[in-house]
């Protein structure tokens, strides 16, 4: 193993309590089983308040699992999972209040038009916001009275995001907000992520698209076979790797050296 | 629900066309004096088995399907406002079906001769819970377009051999003998009953009663609030 690669895997277990934010979202020791398959392995870590958690890695390697077992949709088969301090199962309706989440698919009854889901949403949350302001927000603003069957895949995407903010969410956590959006698009919902962290959310964001990550992750987590293989600042991460190395040459580097390990036991 | 056309069919146009079509022609082999007085219990009968049951169970199934049930299940709606809200649902469109039935019923020379009112209502919630248990536990459970088949495929079987348009007395003996639990029988046959005398049927009732509460307790217990 290079020098690098143990520089790497000191940040991969870096002390989780070392924190300048409030915690939001703490998980030890969680697993996920679906059946014969372990899909999450025993991970522990933070996401903190006013920072962009980016939970990266490939197809099937644990995102969505954690993420939705910290929004409370799925259950966890074993471990402990606190977000602001409530149980995601045992407290969902105080925690539903208080947290925006944007499912992979969408979730919208296809012949819903626009604005009418904006307005549902908006009035599921007490109407802290207006369908209006948000949909602005996501420049949909000419597609407000059309159908979500009729969307395009970026328009259905900012929609979704448009329902998770609909929350003013404290927490917010979205599965892939940019899978199939254009350019223009990700630099939009980019900057809505950037600004929901700045105004005090910890956003906890799944993604397998590395370059993305590296733009807006304040913190990383790197999934791969159900195991966190690092769990660091950004900053960190690629001042221990060096500067020039991007995420996806760490992700490369710390994939490679856990499936040798793996070999070698 | 109502903007599809086919929501507007099943729960519509189907009960008032069978109702109409049936009561002016002599194709149904009944025993009663007036064809109409036969039909419109099984009709009513129909109505709230498509609203509660095929309306419901195929609108529920989808949303499942489309992950609807999944994301309201991360707002603060809670799994009782939205069982409180498919349920008033249910009441609004089954209580506007019922009235326009029974305005096409007496236009047609309906006359129920002794009504029970409390009866009825009390036997229409039963046949709606009984209805609504059969429609979700299938919902909760199968895949949108296998659903959507199997709800229909039972709405067919319940109409044809629940006492709706036929009696089971018309039914083969051993085909009658079994038809005669079914739901939809048991909620006609109520019906019919407390549109038309002061008595209730205790066996049927306590029949119905244990289908409902049979149906309702498999739905909690069985559904998935996604694929």
């Amino acid at each position: 193993m290079s020098a690098k690669s143990c520089e790497l895997r000191t940040v991969m277990v870096m002390n989780i309590s070392s924190q300048s934010h409030e915690v939001a979202i703490s998980v030890r020791d969680l697993v996920v089983d679906y059946k014969q398959l372990r899909a999450v392995n025993k991970i522990s870590f933070n996401a903190k308040v006013g920072e962009v958690t980016v939970v990266i890695g490939p197809n099937g390697a644990g995102k969505t699992s954690t993420m939705e077992v910290c929004s409370g949709v799925r259950t966890a088969t074993s471990g402990e999972v606190s977000v602001l301090g409530l149980d995601p199962k045992k407290d969902r309706i105080k925690i539903n209040s208080q947290i925006g989440v944007m499912l992979q698919d969408g979730g919208v009854y296809p012949s819903s038009r626009v604005f009418e889901v904006a307005q549902h949403y908006c009035n599921l949350y007490g109407n802290r916001t207006t369908a209006d302001e948000l949909i602005d927000m996501v420049d949909l603003g000419r597609q407000k009275k059309t159908s979500w069957r009729k969307l395009s895949g970026g328009e259905k995407q900012r929609l979704s995001l448009v329902l998770a903010l609909a929350a003013k969410p404290r927490v917010a956590f979205l599965d892939e907000p940019t899978s199939g959006v254009d350019i223009f698009g990700r630099d939009l919902i980019r900057g809505i992520v950037r600004r929901l962290a700045d105004d005090g959310c910890a956003v906890i964001m799944a993604t397998h698209e590395l370059d993305e990550a590296q733009r807006v992750a304040d913190h990383v987590l790197m999934f791969q076979d159900g195991n966190l293989l690092a769990n660091a600042p950004l900053t960190q991460l690629r001042a221990s790797a060096g500067n020039n190395q991007t995420l996806e040459d760490i992700f490369r580097s710390l994939a490679s050296n856990s499936s040798k390990s793996r070999e070698v036991q | 629900m109502a903007r599809n056309g086919e929501q507007l069919l099943l729960l519509v146009v189907i009960p008032v066309m069978l109702l109409v079509f049936f009561s002016q022609t002599d194709l149904l082999p009944t025993t009663s004096e007036n064809k109409i007085d036969f039909l419109m219990p099984g009709i009513l009968s129909l109505a709230v088995m498509s609203t509660a049951m095929v309306s419901l169970g195929i609108a529920t199934g989808f949303e499942r399907s489309y992950g609807v049930l999944k994301r309201l299940g991360t707002t603060p709606l809670g799994t009782r406002r939205l069982v409180l809200a498919k349920v008033s649902a249910i009441c609004v469109i089954e209580v506007a079906q019922l009235v326009l039935l029974i305005i096409v019923g007496l236009l047609l020379g309906w006359n129920p001769s002794q009504v029970n009112l409390a009866q009825v209502l009390v036997v229409l919630l039963i046949g709606t819970s009984c209805f609504a248990g059969i429609g979700l536990s299938l919902a909760g459970r199968l895949r949108a377009e296998i659903n959507l088949a199997a709800q229909n495929g039972l709405y067919l079987v319940l109409l044809l051999l629940g006492g709706i348009l036929v009696s089971n007395d018309e039914l083969p003996n051993s085909l009658g003998n079994v038809a005669q639990f079914l739901p939809s029988s048991l909620l006609s046959s109520l019906l019919r009953n407390s549109l038309n005398s002061t008595e209730l049927v205790i066996t049927d009732f306590v029949a119905l009663c244990s289908w409902a509460s049979t149906a309702c307790v498999l739905a909690v217990v069985s559904f998935k609030w996604s694929d």
